[in-house]
This record gives C-alpha cells, structure tokens and sequence, in this order.
C-alpha cells in the first residue's frame, strides 16, 4: 500500500495498522438494563503486555470477552490483529489463545490428549499436533503428568495445561482472563512467569486482573471501573500521577480522622487498610499529623504510591475489597512508624 | 473437515475412557429386551415370540433414542463446566461443530444398538443378508435424527438440571406415539395423526419394516421425513453455535 495517508485506513496513528494488536473504539455493553462498558477505547500494541485491572464487577470480563470474540458490544467496534472481532471472528481467532477464568479442560483426558485434540481443533496436522503438545509438555514442564488425567491435577498444574492449551496454535496474541484465581503464590509466580516468556519472545499478552501486582509487571495498565478506563499508562507513569508520596494512617476512627484531615485541607481517602493521604512531602507532615489527630493512631506509614493506593485515589474505593492477595512480591519497601 | 473429525474424535475418546459409560451402554439394551420383551409377550395377544420379533425394532428404536440423546446431554455439561468455550472458540466452521456433534452421537448411541444385533439369531428373526444391511442402514439414519434432535435441542441448554426434564418431558411422549411397543391400528385417529409429526415413529416403521417386512408408511417417505429432520434439526444447531452472545 502506497501513500503515507491511507483512506483506508483511519487509525494509522501509531505507526501503521501492523503494529497495533487489539483496538477498540468506543465500545459499549448493555445487559438489559445494567450499562456493563460505558465506551472504551485503547489501542494495545504488538508484543505489548496489556493489563486491565479493577475491582470485581468493573466491567473486565465484558471487555476481555468482547476482544476475545466470545460477545458481541452493544455499540462500537473493536479490532483484534486487523480484523473485526464480529464480522471477522473466525480469522480473529485462528490467530488468538485464550485462558479462561473457568477451567476448559476435559477433565477424563490425559493431559496429553487434551493438547492433542486441541491442536486438531486448531486446523494441525495429527502428525503436527502431536509434536506441538510434545513441545508444550516440554516447555512447561508437564512432562512428569503427561498421561495423567486432567481433573487429577493441582490447581497451578491445571492452570499450566489451560496456558499450554491456549498455546497450541501458537497464536500471536494471548488473551488471559483472571488466569491465577485461586492459586497459591508459586503457582501463581510459575504462571506469570511463563506467560512473560512468552511475551519476551514476542507475543502480544492482554490480561485482566484484580491483583495489582499481577498488573506491575505488565507494560501498561488500564484502570477501569464501572465501565470506565480511568487511567491507561505505564505502572509507573500510574504512580507517578499520583503525584507525591503515600501517607497511611491506621487510627482507631478512620471516618473521623478522615474528617479531621479534610477540615485541615487534605484530600483523605478512607481504604480498607486505613487513611490514605497523598502528599508532596509525607515525611514532613507527618510529626504534626500525629500529634495532633483528635483520634488515636495505630500505625503510621510512608510508602511510595502503589497501583492500589492509584486507584484507591482515582475511585475512592479500594481496589481489593479488603480481601488481600497472596502478594507474589512484597509491598514496595514500606517505611513504618509508630 | 480436520475440524469435524476433531469434534467426533474427542467424543469417541471421552468414551472411550469413561468405562462406566460404555459399559452402561452395553448392558442396557439387553435388560430392555428381556425384561421388556418377556414382561409385555408373556401377557400379549400376539403371543411371546411373535411379539418379540414386533417390539424388537421399537427397542432398538428406544436404545438409540435415549443413548443418542444422553450423548447430547453432554453438550449441555461442556457448557456449563465451561470446556464448550474451548471448542467453540476454535476456528471450526460451526456447521462442522454442529455436524461433528450429530455424527459422534449417532456413532456413540449405535454402539449399544449394535449390541442388540447380537440378539437377531438368537431371537431366530432370520433376516436375509440384503434385510439385515436394509435394518443397519435404517439404525444410522435413524440414530443420525436422534442425534441431530438431542443436538438442536441441548445446544440451546445451559443447565444440566433443566436439560433432562425437558428431554424426559419430550422424549417418553415421542417414543410411545411411535408405535415402538404396541401398533397404532386401533388408536384413536388424534393419535394416529400426532403419530405423523413423530420422527421416531418413521425411524420404528423403517428398521420394523426390514425385520419383518411390513411397512406402516412408505420406506421412500420415512427415508425423506427423517433425512429432512436431520438436515433441519442440524442446521438449528449450526446457527446456536453461531450465535455471537452465546459462549
């Protein structure tokens, strides 16, 4: 195609339409009467690793399950590698992998089987197929289960056939839908870890998530909530936005110490840990906070801004509903006082 | 077509390695028979033997129809434990799927039904070579409507509470209208025409009409009706599976 501006093409905005995996364009999603996406729009890059995280019911499975071709938008459109994730679905997912919030295995067959058949069912040779799942079993290590029947597996075993079963075709682009709910740390680090290799070597990853720190690693984030994308940067640009650092306070009245904050001119924000203050400079007013809060302080703490207190800021709400991960890494170097 | 041959692949495997299923599914039939057969000839006008031979076609008739639609069931089990999605997403042309599923049923509900086979010479129905390919090629056709009912009908099913109730509700009706146990010459002719719009009451006559070569309808006509059901019932199915909201 010649021509720097082509008619055909209105999106060339970053660099022309083969760099971009997955666009949508302001989609929207209705169940009846409940408003599930409220126009979205984003454009993830090829060999991006995308994360959308937000709290339970903000609309994740609904935009993951548009872009995976599994629902259709109510308004708007969305491409996925150049085709329409309607009208072309079929060439959209000859070409994607997903893993699924739910299991999708045959639970009867061996682990081998499952990989086999899924291969067939991905249009490979039998003689193709074979050697693919062979590689997989390799690759993840699987081997020492191979012939062992799915539904005997462990949890993290289990979540590795369904990565190893959205590899099989060796798709371009990996959708993955709450993959690690449910599973223990190492599981979960396992997991992550192979779906980076994956992406090192090129892959498009695009995943949902409600643990901010299954979202740190990936290249950008969406934030999105009540059908919303609130913010879309990096991890850090995220925190950056924040603009200063994290002072949280555990009082034994957080409503109250709220209202006190706020009469004094701070903009604080009540979360499940405690009282979120963002302030240029925590360190510096800190002393004069806790000498003369009206209610009595359990624990003091300066941090740098995470992706929870990001959000915590942008919604006033708490990104985990209070009910905590199993963190793969530990909170970024927290400073307590007492 | 290497999408077809995955979709029945993968059912004949499940089978394959649910032992309890094929082993269920080879004993059935037989307690069908006998327990049917000699209960109902014993106190028959027909006379046992003679009553064996007629209700032979009605049982295998009732093998199929209930083996072809419980393999359907499992359709409505993918669904829910979520493995549908996994195959439904697969670049498979949706007619394959639909087809695919059809085929592995037929072939999952001819297993007991050719057990069953078993029975002709000790039944001494003495069926002559070109009679006993006339009655195979009547089970296909007949087990292909079967599967292609379940398939229609439990691609629209999300739960596997709901799917049996429905089928039973809809199946024990079919199967008494078709003439399988006892013959609809004295029925009152409401019945008679209900028995009309029933596949299964064709899919009887023809295998019937093989073992003891009298046909209640035109062999041509029940080949069409029950080639027409297949094709129709298949296509329903093919566009359930197409529908976007649907995974």
């Amino acid at each position: 195609m010649p021509g720097p501006a082509d008619p055909q093409d209105p999106r060339g905005d970053s660099g022309g339409p083969g760099e971009i995996a997955i666009e949508a364009r302001s989609l929207h999603k209705r169940y009846g009467a409940v408003h599930a996406l409220r126009g979205i729009d984003l454009v993830v890059r090829r060999g991006e690793m995308f994360a959308l995280l937000g709290p339970n019911g903000a609309g994740k499975t609904t935009l993951f399950s548009i872009l995976a071709t599994l629902l259709r938008p109510s308004e708007g459109e969305a491409r996925v590698l150049g085709h329409d994730t309607v009208r072309e679905r079929a060439r959209v997912r000859e070409r994607i992998g997903i893993v699924f919030q739910e299991p999708a295995l045959e639970g009867k067959l061996s682990v081998r089987d499952n990989l086999y058949l899924m291969g067939l069912f991905y249009r490979l040779s039998s003689r193709a197929a074979k050697a693919r799942s062979e590689e997989l079993l390799h690759t993840l290590g699987l081997e020492e289960v191979a012939e062992r029947e799915a539904q005997k597996l462990s949890g993290g075993q289990k979540r590795r056939v369904e990565l190893a079963r959205a590899l099989v075709a060796s798709p371009d682009l990996l959708f993955l839908d709450e993959a690690t709910l449910g599973l223990d740390v190492d599981a979960r680090r396992q997991f992550w870890g192979e779906a980076r290799r994956y992406s090192q070597r090129g892959g498009t990853v695009f995943l949902t998530t409600h643990y901010m720190d299954e979202a740190e690693p990936a290249d950008r984030i969406a934030l999105i909530d009540h059908g919303r994308i609130l913010a879309l940067d990096t991890p850090q640009a995220l925190k950056n936005r924040i603009g200063g650092g994290v002072l949280l306070l555990a009082t034994a009245d957080d409503a109250r110490a709220a209202a006190w904050l706020h009469e004094r001119g701070f903009e604080p924000e009540v979360g499940a840990r405690g009282v979120l203050l963002v302030v240029p400079e925590p360190a510096a007013v800190l002393p004069e906070v806790l000498a003369q809060l009206p209610v009595r302080t359990h624990r003091a703490e300066i941090h740098e801004p995470s992706l929870e207190d990001v959000f915590l800021k942008l919604t006033g709400r708490a990104l985990e509903d209070g009910q905590a991960a199993p963190r793969v890494r530990g909170a970024s170097g927290p400073g307590a006082a007492q | 077509m290497r999408g077809l041959i995955a979709v029945i692949l993968l059912d004949l495997k499940r089978l394959w390695v649910d032992r309890v299923r094929l082993a269920t599914s080879l004993i059935q039939p037989l307690l069908y028979l006998f327990v049917l057969g000699s209960g109902l000839g014993a106190s028959s006008v027909m006379g046992g033997r003679g009553y064996l031979h007629y209700i032979f076609p009605g049982v295998l008739g009732l093998s199929l129809l209930f083996s072809s639609v419980f393999a359907a069931m499992l359709i409505v089990f993918d669904r829910q434990i979520g493995f549908l999605k996994a195959v439904l997403v697969a670049p498979v042309p949706r007619v394959s799927i639909a087809l695919g599923k059809v085929l592995s049923g037929a072939l999952q509900a001819l297993v007991p039904a050719t057990v069953l086979l078993l029975l002709v010479p000790v039944l001494g129905l003495g069926l002559s070579p070109l009679r006993f390919v006339e009655l195979i090629a009547s089970m296909w056709l007949a087990a292909l409507t079967f599967s292609a009912l379940g398939v229609a009908t439990a691609a629209r099913f999300r739960s596997t509470t709901v799917f049996p109730i429905i089928g039973n509700a809809v199946l024990l009706p079919l199967f008494f209208l078709s003439g399988a146990l006892y013959p609809l010459d004295r029925a009152p002719p409401w019945l008679r025409a209900l028995a009309h719009a029933d596949p299964v009451a064709y899919a009887v006559d023809l295998m019937r009409g093989a073992v003891i070569g009298r046909y209640a309808y035109p062999p041509v006509l029940s080949i069409c009706v029950l080639t027409a059901f297949v094709v129709v019932l298949t296509w329903l199915a093919t566009r359930v599976f197409a529908a976007g909201d649907n995974l």
